[in-house]
């Protein structure tokens, strides 16, 4: 890390984007990817992969997580602590706030509007991200059927997660993607 | 207003503690994308008894539509129910302070060995799957949602204009959020 102000500028990004990760933070990952690989160079293509897979593979709250990682990258154990305050602060704090004009407003036909209008959106978002970790994870044919067996089980069957995590790892480690 | 005649008995406060085990639970079972519903869901509904369906079902659609991690969305939203601000804490530091300090130590373990060969292939593996669920998840909360042909066009523009575009999302968001939010509304008033 050679810039002094780089942990700074991770933690207002990060605060920033928080803030605006509708559906959960998998749809500001292609925006992270691009601040920390693309614009800045903090890390490389392979770490942001890595990092995602880690956080992906172990329990917990794996988002923060994988922005805590981040922030270790560009600023050891402070930036990991910055990166999830960052991370999980500002949209707790609207959390706590909208919940309660929620139950006032539980009827009113906006809500359902709303819902309606932002939804789909979302759900673009989040496919869009899957299909960026696709794009960096994928290196290999077999690696695309991984990927593709991965969300059409998931589709079509009620398995667990875990299942195809520990699959794919299991081919990856036999060196056969 | 149905729910509150429905309940057996007034509710008791629910100890703190009771909070932060069952959100670290939650948290610790939630391995991989989406995952945590799933268990939020079986411990304060079936388990504990703390929400009806209903109201976990409001809960579960209030946070998809709010930024942020949605299961922590989940533990603030229970916590407040049942406690107030004083169970929010208690519910999202359960959720985050072991498993972070867990993840982050075995995560970094991890990290420290990424140049290994096997450890790569393995992390590679892992990710290609990881990528598959997170299309998947997004495909299956679309699914309500197919008979509109509006909410597939909106879906179908956003993730065009993030994979092929590359647009950045501030864009995108602010871009498409009002447009469809508008058309929901005159689809909405047209039905009535």
């Amino acid at each position: 890390m050679s810039d002094p102000s780089a942990p700074l500028a991770l933690t207002a990004h990060l605060a920033l984007v928080s803030s605006i990760s509708f559906g959960g933070f998998p749809t500001v990952l292609p925006d992270v990817h691009n601040f920390v690989v693309t614009r800045h160079g903090w890390m490389t293509d392979q770490d942001f992969a890595n990092i995602f897979a880690i956080a992906q593979s172990i329990p917990g709250p794996n988002m923060i997580l994988m922005m805590s990682f981040v922030g270790w990258k560009v600023w050891g154990f402070p930036g990991a602590v910055a990166s999830a305050f960052a991370t999980f602060g500002p949209p707790c704090t609207i959390y706590f706030a909208s919940y309660r004009l929620w139950d006032r407003f539980r009827d009113a036909p906006w809500q359902q509007i709303a819902r309606f209008g932002l939804v789909p959106v979302v759900m673009g978002l989040v496919i869009a991200s899957g299909t960026v970790m696709a794009r960096a994870a994928d290196t290999s044919w077999p690696a695309v059927a991984v990927t593709t067996a991965a969300a059409v089980i998931t589709l079509a069957t009620r398995l667990s997660p875990m299942w195809m995590l520990l699959l794919g790892g299991a081919l990856g480690g036999l060196g056969r993607l | 207003m149905t729910d509150v005649a429905e309940r057996r008995e007034p509710e008791q406060a629910v100890p703190l503690a009771a909070l932060f085990t069952a959100f670290l639970a939650v948290s610790l079972c939630g391995v991989g994308g989406g995952g945590g519903v799933v268990w939020a869901r079986r411990i304060a509904v079936e388990k504990r008894r703390w929400l009806t369906e209903r109201e976990f079902a409001d809960v579960v659609s209030l946070c998809q539509f709010m930024p942020g991690p949605n299961i922590a969305g989940i533990a603030v939203c229970v916590g407040a129910k049942m406690r107030g601000t004083i169970g929010t804490i208690a519910a999202v530091s359960g959720f985050l302070v072991i498993p972070w300090v867990i993840g982050l130590s075995v995560g970094l373990v991890f990290l420290e060995y990424a140049h290994l060969t096997v450890l790569r292939n393995i992390l590679g593996g892992i990710a290609a799957a990881a990528a598959g669920l997170l299309i998947a998840t997004g495909i299956r909360l679309l699914l309500p949602h197919r008979r509109r042909p509006a909410a597939l066009l909106f879906a179908v523009l956003a993730f065009g204009l993030i994979t092929f575009a590359k647009l950045p999302l501030l864009a995108v968001l602010f871009g498409l959020v009002p447009l469809s939010i508008a058309i929901a509304g005159i689809e909405k008033a047209r039905a009535r």
